[in-house]
Formats: C-alpha cells, sequence, structure tokens
C-alpha cells in the first residue's frame, strides 16, 4: 500500500478559535478512509484543508507524492481530488443534465481530454453519453430536464454526488454524503460508494453521522473531538479505544452492526 | 417557445430594415442609435446575467471605443474604417485586461462596481482636460467614412447607408454573443455566476475565466462606441458619464438579466418610452422610474421572464395538467 494523501502537522485556527491541533494523517490508495468525531470537532474544517477551500497555518498537505498545501482548489481538482459539500452545493437555475454537462466538459478541458469547442451550440454525443452514464449512477436519469433547484434535498445530494464523479477523480472526499437522506436513500448511496470503490479503484475519505454508512463501508476510521485526533484504526481497535469510549459513551458507535 | 422566439427576431429584424423607408431621419437616427446600445448592453449582461459581475462604470468602454474612431476618422488618419473598429475592440479589451487583472484579483461583487465607477469616472474627468480630444466639447462633425472591403468600395457617407451597415454589425455581434452564450463557455460562465467556489472544484481555474468574460465584455463594448461615433458625429465626456453606464444596467432588468435577449428587449422599450415621452419634460423619468420599480417587484426576470411565464402557463393549460413540460422553460441561458 502506498500513502495517496497525508496531512502532516496542520494547525488552522479561526481568528483565536485555535481549530485543527497538530493534525496528522495518512490516506492509503484504494481505502475507504472515515473521519467521525461530534458536532463541531473540525471534520468540515479538515476537509477545506485538504481540498485548497482553505489555507492553514502550520503543517502540509502531500497529495500523490507532491505537496499542494499551497496549490489553490482548481488545480488540486486537476490532479485528482474530488469533492462533495456538506450541503449540497449545484447550479440551481439550469437542469439536472446541465449540471453535469458542466463538470465532464470542465473535467474535459482541464485534463486536456477532447472537449467541444466554444461555438459547439448542441451538446456533443459523446459528452451526451458521459453525462447519461453519470444520471444512471447516481439515479436520476428520469430527472435530467429538471431545473436543480426543483429536487428533493436528497436528489440534490446525489445531483452533488454525480457532479463530483463526473470529474473522474482518483480520491473522493465526501462530506456526510447521507446527511437529510431517508434511510433507503443512505443504502442506495452507501451501494453506490461501494460499487464505484470495486469498479474504479476510488480512494474515499468521508465523514458521516451515520454509524451503519460508516461501519459498512470505512477500512479504517479516525476519531477527531475538538481538533485533535484521538484515534485511528479498523472498526475494532477504534471501539475498544477508551478515549472514544468517553466521547461516545453510550452512543450508537457500540450498538451498530458491521 | 423556440417558434415564438424566432418570429419575434426576424420581425425585429424586418422592421428595423424596413425603417427608413417608411419613417423620417429623426426616428432612423434614434433607431441607430437602438442598435447601438443593444450591443452596448448585451455585452454589459454577458457580465452581469451570465458571468455575474458588475461593472457600473461599462461606459468608459464606450467612450474608449468612440473617441478612438472618432479620433481615427475626423484626423482623416487613412485607416480603413474596419480596421478602426477592430483597434477600438482591441484597445478596449487592453484596458479591461489591464483593469481586470488589478481589480478580479479580489473583488467581485460590491466593490468591483464601486471601482468600476470610480475608473470610469476618472476617464472622464481625463479627456475633459485633452486637448488632443476637444476637451469638454469633445470631438465634433465626424465624418461618416466609406467601407473598403478590398474587392468593393462602399460609402457609408449617407445616413441610410450608415444605417444598414450598423444593421449588418448588429446582426453579426449578436449573432457571435449568442453562440459565445449558449456554447460550452456561456455553460461554465453561467455556472460561475450561481457558485463560482463549487466551479473551481470541477478544475476550472474561476479568476481566469472572469478575466476573459471582462476582455469580452470591454471589447464589444468599445466596439459599440466605435459604431456610434460616425452616426452621431460627436463625441463628447459625456459618453462615458455614470449615467450612460446604468443605461445597460436599466435595460438588463427591464428585458431581463438570465436571458440573452433581455438586454435588447429592454432597451427598445426604454427607447420607445422616452419617445412617446419626450414632449413632457421629466415625464420619461417618471415612466421609466414606475415601469423599474414594477419590474423589480412583480418581475425580477424582467419583461423576458413575464413572457416566459405567460406562455408556459398557457401551454400548460392546454396540456390541461399533462405534468411538468419537458421543455427548459424558464432556464436561464434561453
Ligand atoms: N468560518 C468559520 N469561522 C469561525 N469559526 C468556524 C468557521 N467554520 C467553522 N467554525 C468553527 O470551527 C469548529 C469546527 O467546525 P467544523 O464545521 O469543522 O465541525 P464539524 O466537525 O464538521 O461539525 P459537524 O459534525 O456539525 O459538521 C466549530 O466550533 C465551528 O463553530
Ligand atoms: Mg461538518
Amino acid at each position: 500500500m502506498t500513502a495517496i494523501l497525508s496531512v502532516e502537522g496542520v494547525d488552522k485556527s479561526y481568528g483565536t478559535h485555535h481549530i485543527l491541533k497538530s493534525v496528522s494523517l495518512t490516506v492509503e490508495d484504494g481505502e475507504t478512509f472515515a473521519v467521525i468525531g461530534p458536532n463541531g470537532a473540525g471534520k468540515t474544517t479538515l476537509f477545506k484543508v485538504m481540498t485548497g477551500e482553505i489555507g492553514f497555518e502550520r503543517g502540509r498537505i502531500v497529495y500523490d507524492g507532491r505537496d499542494v498545501s499551497r496549490a489553490p482548489a482548481h488545480e488540486r481538482a486537476r490532479l485528482g481530488m474530488g469533492r462533495t459539500f456538506q450541503v449540497a452545493r449545484i447550479f440551481p437555475d439550469v437542469t439536472v443534465a446541465d449540471n453535469l454537462t458542466v463538470a465532464v466538459e470542465a473535467r474535459r478541458r482541464s485534463r486536456g481530454e477532447s472537449a467541444p469547442a466554444w461555438y459547439r451550440v448542441a451538446t456533443r454525443a459523446d459528452i451526451r453519453a458521459e453525462v447519461e452514464a453519470r444520471l444512471l449512477d447516481v439515479g436520476l436519469a428520469d430527472k435530467a430536464a429538471v431545473e436543480a433547484k426543483f429536487l428533493s434535498h436528497g436528489d440534490k445530494k446525489r445531483l452533488e454526488f454525480g457532479i463530483a464523479l463526473a470529474g473522474r477523480p482518483r480520491i473522493l472526499m465526501l462530506d456526510e454524503p447521507t446527511a437529510g437522506m431517508s434511510p433507503t436513500d443512505r443504502i442506495a448511496t452507501a451501494d453506490l460508494i461501494a460499487r464505484l470503490r470495486a469498479e474504479t479503484g476510488l480512494t474515499v475519505v468521508m465523514t458521516e453521522h451515520d454509524m451503519d454508512v460508516i461501519f459498512g463501508l470505512a477500512d479504517r476510521i479516525l476519531v477527531m473531538n475538538y481538533g485533535e485526533i484521538i484515534a485511528v484504526g479498523s472498526i475494532e481497535e477504534v471501539r475498544a479505544n477508551p478515549l472514544v469510549r468517553e466521547v461516545y459513551l453510550g452512543q450508537e458507535i457500540y450498538h451498530a452492526e458491521r | 417557445m423556440m417558434a415564438l422566439r424566432l418570429g419575434a427576431i426576424l420581425f425585429g429584424a424586418a422592421l428595423f430594415l424596413a425603417l427608413p423607408t417608411v419613417s423620417d431621419q429623426g426616428i432612423v437616427f434614434l433607431a441607430g442609435l437602438v442598435v447601438i446600445e443593444a450591443i452596448f448592453a448585451l455585452s454589459w449582461n454577458l457580465l452581469f446575467g451570465f458571468t455575474g459581475l458588475a461593472s457600473f462604470g461599462h461606459a468608459a468602454f464606450f467612450a474608449i471605443g468612440a473617441y478612438l474612431t472618432g479620433y481615427g476618422l475626423k484626423a482623416g488618419l487613412g485607416v480603413p474604417f474596419l480596421g478602426l473598429i477592430a483597434a477600438s475592440g482591441l484597445l478596449g479589451a487592453l484596458v479591461a485586461a489591464l483593469t481586470g487583472l488589478v481589480l478580479l484579483r479580489r473583488t467581485t461583487g460590491i466593490h468591483l462596481a464601486i471601482f468600476t465607477l470610480a475608473l470610469a469616472e476618472v476617464l472622464r474627468i481625463v479627456i475633459g482636460y485633452s486637448t488632443l480630444l476637444g476637451r469638454e466639447d469633445g470631438l465634433a462633425s465626424i465624418p461618416k467614412p466609406t467601407l473598403e472591403l478590398g474587392f468593393a468600395t462602399i460609402p457609408l457617407t449617407s445616413g441610410t447607408a450608415y444605417y444598414y451597415f450598423m444593421c449588418v454589425a448588429g446582426l453579426v455581434i449578436g449573432a457571435v454573443l449568442w453562440v459565445v452564450c449558449h456554447g460550452p463557455y456561456g455553460r461554465l460562465l453561467v455556472s460561475i455566476r450561481q457558485d463560482p467556489q463549487r466551479v473551481a472544484f470541477l478544475g476550472v481555474n474561476v479568476g481566469r475565466k472572469r478575466l476573459q468574460a471582462f476582455i469580452l465584455s470591454g471589447a464589444v463594448a468599445a466596439i459599440a462606441g466605435a459604431l456610434y461615433a460616425p452616426w452621431a458625429q460627436i463625441v463628447t465626456p459625456e459618453s462615458a458619464h455614470w449615467i450612460h453606464s446604468t443605461q445597460p444596467m436599466l435595460a438588463s432588468l427591464l428585458g431581463g438579466a438570465h436571458s440573452f435577449w433581455g438586454p435588447v428587449v429592454g432597451t427598445v422599450l426604454f427607447s420607445i418610452i422616452n419617445y412617446l415621452t419626450r414632449n413632457l419634460v421629466g415625464l420619461s423619468e417618471l415612466v421609466i422610474g414606475a415601469t423599474l420599480l414594477i419590474i423589480v417587484l412583480a418581475a425580477p426576470s424582467g419583461v423576458i421572464g413575464l413572457v416566459r411565464t405567460a406562455q408556459q402557463r398557457w401551454s400548460r393549460r392546454r396540456k390541461s395538467g399533462a405534468g411538468p413540460d419537458g421543455d427548459e422553460g424558464g432556464s436561464v441561458r434561453s
């Protein structure tokens, strides 16, 4: 196993509020790595730092052997980092299909693949085919012509997932991919992640409050509390950790079944 | 929807082309101004309605083109007219590139609006002090040009000939912008307007795309100015005035900023209101103000948005609840 992403001693503050306290972690190529912790632990902040949405004070971030600490978000995306947001971010004023079209075209242009010229008003057939495939992936084929703002909460999450997939990432960072979904949708999303992982060897980094989803997908778990890492390891190791017991006392982490 | 749109465009074009044969010179002059202001408004809305950037000093680009072409024609530099138009576009692009490089680095939103407004006012004052450009009096008695196409020489010295030239120029520029806005590039700009950060995570250098749009917009605004100089035959510092900068904004808001043709529809409507109220001092401002108020409060997507909603309602009634129609009705870029 080789490391695809490592965070080395990263500190991040908002003003005087110290959020990430010398956080270090390593994600192996092809694994599914889950970050859990109570509300406000700093999980989203960690995601923002890893994807380049915000800067940080100390430490460095190495992706695929290169230091990307100062690389802007779009460069990290070009290198193969994909992400979704805790609150789904889509393009509300255009159709579901157009949301994916723009993502497919952007990826092709930025990676030097064949992309349509500016004057191609009709969407090219190969782009349409790729969009169709992503629509099927996320189960939105029947809503392709709907304006994205009219989607339900769960469908917006799925669309955003599709947008991230359209970027063909090597590593996909999902901030609470099933938050606010119905139980059926949760299972569908977890299945989708599992399938993509099997098909493409995708590396996944995810946060999630739903322990069933975590236990079903994660190879390794990192537990955060108040911006500090309190445990990393397999599900069993983490469950057996006394510090984790303290934080999660009596909670579902000890009830959910693998 | 498609047929309605196409019909409206053809009807509008036919009306403009027939105008010199059916009406007096005064109306033709106003129609020529409408063509110029419509191009100007399209250039502004490429930034606002499509890319999500508000420039409040767009008249500066217009003035740059108007003064360059006006000076070139008046001084008899011997540069062909199309060359002057191209030079105006290039200068507009260059100025947009320089200001955009500085401004777009950090500022978007209200800061960009204020900065562009301030820069345009500076330009207007500088022109007012420039002897070469006629100070406050501007450049007067600019001659109408002759069009040299290599294989033919067409004199545009008569008002009618120049009017037709502007109609053709307007159609060409409108067509190019339409393609830009409806192809992959326009799709990207519209996405940037909606969520620039999301677009960055698609691997797009958003700052660079914004700068490109700014340059294109500046170039087209300068070309509108270049067309204006020989039509009005006088160019004054007023062309860079902030009041002139508000014209494309008001037109876009009235017509519908999220639709490609909105700025054109708005420009035409404003000119009609101005014309009908021309003899009553202050009334045109009152009517325009009231119209804008109604539009902003009742129809935020402008006149085109109103027409589209009415059209959808009508087609839905015809289908009598056959579910949401597959048409992209209400979509942004149609
Ligand atoms: N932009 C900001 N400015 C100041 N403080 C912030 C900002 N964003 C987050 N915080 C604070 O940082 C801390 C960590 O927030 P973060 O969103 O990373 O937590 P989280 O682990 O993702 O929580 P949740 O499970 O609720 O999503 C919180 O105390 C939060 O209030
Ligand atoms: Mg969070």
